[in-house]
């Protein structure tokens, strides 16, 4: 009846974006009065952060500070298309996009400072919210460059869109380039089974994962936490049972998710490889965060009782199960030596 | 949904039993309302209508609370929390108190009332396990010819099966009744799916006090989760009574429970688990009730 | 019986105002007082969106019948504080990045407030326990477990003020900085409005009535007594639909409302909008629904036999996708192999379970234009489908999205906007549909349950020979993601070894089931799932390390990937070494070796969980200072 310890591990990889087909996404930008900025892209905040996320990457072109950048709402009346919120896609393909886009509209306000500073466009830069020339002590208030370009006619602004170049897959045997950049982890899981009831608890679980480049490390911990937790809740207590058609499990009484006191501590190590076709380098990270999770507590669990649970999932009854069957195996062969 | 056209709160007995008298038969008493509410929902009951909704958990009889050094008295309407937050409840009933950390929430606990969890008589009810340890007896109230009338019963007696109790129609759960066990060692256990706002597949309420030699003085052990209702584990407290608490013992008044699990669902699991919350259960509890205890040293040992 | 009237302090204001005696108190605050912070997530005290304090005590509002507030203090998530006057626990779920989608997040305060109003000094042990009636589907909880720790330790003047503030970067560059997300404030301070909490002028209230059978055709459907109701403004079935019925993600299968037949528990039938939604909830049982029931089948290894129930007529064989991948040749790979283990793993069904269940608006506009706002995941997609269902011009159709209260793939499907679209036309008024926890999980996407036969020969030291993976998958009753799913688990399932024989196959399979759907991890999960366990499994029976044997056969840059694609830079190869090097890996064969490994229970690891965390607290403050 004690309770005992044990690790396991298990790897993993992943698409990023569309899965064998063409994916797109397209952004707006434009310098705004005051030296902010202006988005409008079709992006859909799921709760990952991406708005935040593409509110970086914008500052990070133009010079100025993430909270001086609004995004516009998603609204197919209103914004360019960027496809849907999934396929761990949005970082890559939309931020993609508004950098591009960030990167047009920068440029167009650039010319019009270089030509009234006369210096060449390639010396000026943007950053915390000034433009300057290299070389030179010209220097003034993006909000400033922002009133010279409109009283030279000219609204600082771009369009971009971002695609993949990937295929279908051949229905024979399946041949095909299903996705341009790709993603790789593993993580480690300990795991505490007690024995007499079957319960495990995860108590550590540590993750790499390579994201190309990490926009917000913090966010890309978010993801790698809650997908942990997602698959934690699959490895061992969710279960949507469905009886002649008819669910067993219709509200969340019945069908149990994870709370605070189930979980374990995360430990995030995040990998950057960089997508050499994008612009930033970004990869991504939603999906991917929860693909080891499961095998590696499974392994772990092995490692702590000696059950192999292949059967998701594994509740305390499967559990203990498992390892009345082991010890009747064992004491089987011992019989029989 | 659960519809009522009425939501009557009285404030005294006498205006309770009116109220009933006039919704005879088309009422249904709250007081916490943690488990009317979900009860009405897809799934389950579905949308329910009912003409009077009674909420009992203004009247002051169903909010007592008493304690001394022997004896214990609290209201039907009290909540779950309070065994916990309440000190002098929880010395008088430590195994409440350890029951009350699982049972559901802080926040349900917080309105869900120890009389509601009896009355609905959940075979995993968490809180029938630790006052069937206290010997309770809950104190039944009916109005009948212009009269208020009380009777008691032992809980045990009270509970009759998976949603059925000794309550009559016209009555309400008013009080339970127990001896007050300070100074003993408890522990409560429970295993489910998870750690918070879980059915118990099997719980165990454990109390024990040893005496000067460190043999046990006393104990009460009972279980819910494993039949239709929760129940003491005489045969085992009694062979464990008086003697020596060591290892061997607790594992064979444990085995004494093998026979005992009439669920026919997760049969071989809840057995299992029962005879090792036995153990476990008192094992911790021992420890709690007089610090040295052998069997914990040597379980550890044991499956070191 | 009248009303009751409800005279109570809500937020510190004195009020009194009648109410309906079976309202709870989460319908009073939100649908009376527009107090839309608190959310409704399960309507049954499962997972506290609803928390709210009554007289100090922090309860769930779904479970508290309004009667319970006469007299009382209440404080909702607007007590607390609002973008530019945040609590300091706001400032610190801001500042860790507790928040995600934010559904969760209001609840997650109130019961973040009440753990250390009850103890300012509460240990994460004690503080997990008191946010145990609080479910977050999004951040795996870490970060909201940070964030009340930080406002503990501001509290007790443990850490400066200054530890809430925005980190600024040094260099100015924003790429790879910490920055506080931008909606944290409105979604900490209960200020975002997500689809339920919207209300328009004139707005009418769905329901819909749902299939209580897994198969059977519609022999006649009768809505005259649900028309003929005070209160019915417009009630829709198929027929209303005018142009071409169908959607899905990958094969427009599923009608907006059923047509002809059911397919599974929960296929929308008939949907009534009405002037409230007790009204449309009634209206519902004045629809009478002939069927005739059909024989269903219910696991895909069944339907996928000759003779098995068809359950969509372009599918005879109820196969939905079948993704082959071919590499060399199995059979000799297979008789060059020192070792074959053969396995089955299989997988559940899982519900998304985000803390916001559907719910959105539909309007036609002045313009004609019909609108739709939703959290849908999809909005491109959708307004494709949707302008086609209508047998509208593309730009007839506006999709808006409002606030996704988390979705996981599971808000790619236009489960309902289709719905709302057709009162809208029918009643020429707003309508707005909020589906209850229970509808959610009957009628929209499971993560797909599989079933895997995997056999995988190797040389004696580790090497993978062949492999020879066959997935059969539930997708249930309609198409929606299942295509994609099998695509991308054929793909993936084999894992980033280089294989030179494979025979990989995934099969998705129509039944009368719930249907499955996206789910993040989107058939990655299930294959994946196999084939790291059977690595395992076949590490020990050589006596390999875990990291080892994965090493041996790892893809590595210019690697050549099952579907014959050359990959450049592969990080597989660093991922191992970090996640060894992090967990501090002891080196051995997978032979359940934890009683005697040594590199268990270090950093990283959280205390197990022995509930009553808050009594060693208290044992532990009860214990006299020790005099040196």
């Amino acid at each position: 009846m004690a309770r005992r310890r044990g690790r396991g591990m298990a790897a993993c990889w992943y698409g990023i974006a569309r899965t064998a087909t063409v994916d797109r996404a397209a952004a707006w930008a434009e310098i705004d009065d005051g030296g902010t900025a202006k988005i409008a892209t079709g992006v859909t905040e799921i709760g990952e952060g991406i708005l935040t996320v593409l509110a970086q990457i914008a500052a990070e072109e133009l010079g100025i500070r993430p909270q001086d950048v609004t995004i516009g709402d998603n609204d197919t009346a209103r914004a360019p298309e960027a496809a849907h919120a999934g396929a761990t896609r949005q970082t890559y393909m939309i931020g993609n996009a508004v950098a591009l886009a960030a990167r047009q509209a920068r440029a167009q306000l650039v010319d019009v400072v270089a030509s009234q500073w006369g210096v060449a466009a390639n010396l000026v830069e943007t950053a915390n919210g000034e433009v300057f020339a290299r070389k030179t002590n010209h220097r003034m208030p993006m909000g400033d460059a922002v009133s010279l370009c409109k009283s030279r006619g000219v609204v600082p602004v771009g369009a971009a869109s971002f695609g993949t170049d990937t295929t279908g897959l051949d229905p024979v045997d399946g041949s095909g380039r299903p996705w341009q950049a790709y993603v790789f982890g593993c993580q480690v899981a300990e795991v505490e089974v007690d024995t007499l009831t079957g319960e495990v608890q995860v108590l550590g679980v540590w993750a790499v994962h390579d994201v190309g480049r990490a926009v917000n490390p913090r966010g890309v911990e978010g993801q790698i936490e809650g997908g942990i937790v997602q698959a934690l809740g699959q490895a061992l207590m969710e279960d949507y049972r469905i009886e002649n058609g008819r669910t067993t499990t219709p509200g969340l009484a019945k069908y149990i998710l994870p709370t605070a006191l189930d979980v374990p501590h995360v430990t995030s190590v995040i990998l950057e490889d960089r997508d050499p076709i994008g612009p930033l380098g970004v990869k991504g990270i939603g999906e991917p965060a929860m693909v080891p999770t499961i095998p590696a507590v499974m392994n772990a669990i092995y490692d702590a009782v000696g059950a192999r649970i292949t059967a998701l999932p594994a509740t305390p009854e499967r559990v203990l199960e498992a390892i009345k069957e082991r010890e009747r195996a064992s004491r089987h062969r011992a019989a029989a030596e | 949904m659960l519809y009522c056209d009425a939501y009557l709160t009285p404030r005294s007995l006498a205006d309770a039993f009116t109220a009933m008298a006039e919704y005879r038969g088309r009422y249904r008493l709250v007081a916490g309302a943690t488990d009317t509410l979900p009860w009405a929902r897809a799934g389950r009951a579905g949308d329910v209508a009912i003409p009077a909704l009674i909420d009992v958990s203004a009247i002051p009889e169903l909010r007592e609370r008493r304690v001394d050094a022997t004896r214990v008295r609290i209201g039907a309407a009290t909540p779950m929390q309070r065994f916990l937050d309440d000190g002098d409840l929880a010395r008088a009933m430590p195994v409440m108190a350890r029951c009350a950390v699982w049972f559901a929430d802080d926040q349900i606990r917080a309105a869900a009332t120890v009389g509601g969890n009896l009355v609905n008589a959940s075979p995993a009810a968490d809180a029938t396990p630790p006052l069937l340890a206290h010997d309770a007896q809950v104190e039944l109230a009916c109005a009948r010819e212009g009269k208020i009338t009380r009777r008691r019963m032992a809980l045990g007696d009270f509970v009759r099966g998976p949603g059925k109790t000794a309550l009559e129609a016209d009555e309400i759960l008013l009080a339970i009744e127990c001896a007050a066990l300070p100074g003993y060692g408890a522990e409560f256990e429970k295993v489910g799916h998870r750690r918070s706002l879980v059915i118990a597949t099997v719980c165990l309420a454990a109390v024990v006090r040893l005496d000067a030699a460190h043999a046990i003085a006393d104990l009460r052990l009972a279980v819910g989760g494993v039949g239709p209702v929760p129940c003491r584990l005489h045969e085992s407290e009694n062979f464990l009574r008086g003697g020596a608490a060591t290892l061997a013992r607790l594992e064979e008044a444990a085995h004494m429970t093998v026979g005992l699990v009439q669920s026919r669902t997760r049969h071989d699991y809840r057995r299992d688990v029962l005879h090792g919350f036995v153990v476990r259960g008192l094992a911790s509890a021992l420890r709690r009730a007089g610090g040295a205890s052998p069997p914990v040293g040597e379980l550890e040992a044991s499956h070191a | 019986m009248p009303d009751l009237r409800i005279d109570a302090t809500v937020n510190g204001r004195a009020i009194s105002r009648p109410a309906k005696p079976w309202q709870r108190l989460l319908d009073f605050l939100r649908d009376d007082l527009n107090l839309t912070g608190n959310k409704e997530g399960c309507g049954a005290g499962e997972c506290g969106t609803c928390s709210v304090f009554l007289d100090g005590v922090l309860v769930k509002s779904c479970l508290v019948p309004v009667a319970k507030a006469q007299n009382a203090r209440v404080e909702t998530i607007e007590s607390l504080g609002r973008a530019g006057a945040l609590s300091v626990l706001q400032r610190a779920f801001h500042k860790a990045g507790a928040s995600q989608c934010g559904y969760c997040i209001p609840g997650m305060v109130m019961a973040g407030t009440a753990a250390l109003r009850a103890n300012p000094l509460a240990g994460r042990e004690e503080i997990r326990e008191r946010l145990g009636g609080n479910i977050c589907r999004c951040t795996g909880y870490q970060k909201i477990l940070d964030a009340v720790e930080l406002t503990r330790d501001v509290g007790n003047g443990t850490l400066p003020e200054s530890a809430l503030a925005e980190e600024e970067p040094a260099d100015g560059r924003f790429i790879g900085a910490n920055v506080r997300r931008l909606d944290a404030p409105s979604k900490v301070s209960g200020a975002l409005k997500y689809a339920a909490d919207m209300t328009m002028p004139g707005m009418l209230h769905v329901q819909v009535l749902r299939s209580p059978h897994p198969h059977a055709r519609i022999v006649s459907i009768d809505t005259a007594g649900a028309q003929a109701m005070p209160g019915v403004a417009g009630v829709v079935m198929a027929d209303d639909v005018p142009g071409i019925d169908g959607f899905g993600v990958f094969v427009n299968d599923q009608p907006v409302l059923a047509r002809g037949k059911v397919r599974y528990v929960g296929d929308a039938i008939v949907a009534v909008a009405a002037e409230d939604e007790l009204t449309a909830r009634r209206a519902l049982d004045h629809v009478t629904v002939v069927y005739d029931p059909l024989p269903a089948v219910f696991d895909p290894r069944e339907a996928m036999r000759p003779g098995a129930p068809v359950i969509h007529d372009d599918a005879p064989d109820n196969i939905t996708k079948h993704i082959p991948i071919r590499v060399g040749d199995v059979e000799s790979g297979f008789a060059r192999s020192d070792l074959i283990v053969t396995q089955t793993y299989s997988t559940q069904a899982i519900e998304h379970a985000y803390l916001e269940p559907e719910a959105g608006l539909g309007y036609v506009d002045p313009d004609g234009v019909v609108t739709i706002i939703s959290p849908s995941q999809n909005i491109t997609h959708h307004r494709h489908m949707l302008a086609r269902i209508l047998a509208l011009p593309i730009n007839r159709v506006r999709f808006i999205m409002s606030p996704v209260g988390g979705g996981f793939g599971g808000k790619e499907d236009m489960i309902y906007q289709g719905i709302l679209a057709l009162l809208a036309i029918k009643t020429g008024r707003p309508v707005r549909y909020v589906f209850t926890r229970e509808e959610s999980i009957i009628a929209t996407a499971k993560r797909h349950p599989s079933r895997t036969t995997l056999k995988m020969g190797l040389t004696r030291d580790g090497r993978i020979c062949a492999v020879e993976f066959r997935m059969i998958s539930d997708g249930g009753a309609y198409g929606l993601s299942t295509e994609g799913v099998m695509r991308k688990a054929a793909i993936l399932g084999a894992g980033p070894y280089n294989i030179a024989n494979l025979r990989m196959d995934t099969y998705g399979v129509y039944t009368n089931n719930t249907p499955s759907g996206a789910f993040r991890s989107f058939g990655a999960l299930q294959t994946q799932f196999a084939t790291e366990s059977h690595l395992d499994i076949c590490a020990e029976k050589l006596g390999l390390d875990p990291f080892a044997i994965r090493r041996v056969n790892a893809m590595r840059d210019g690697a050549v990937t099952h579907t014959k694609q050359t990959l450049g830079s592969v990080s597989l190869m660093r991922a191992l070494a970090a996640a060894e090097e992090a967990a501090r890996w002891e080196a051995g064969p997978p032979s359940s070796r934890g009683a005697t490994r040594h590199d268990l229970g270090g950093a990283g690891n959280r205390a197990p969980c022995t509930l009553g965390a808050r009594f060693a607290a208290a044992e532990h403050a009860a214990q006299p200072e020790k005099v040196a």
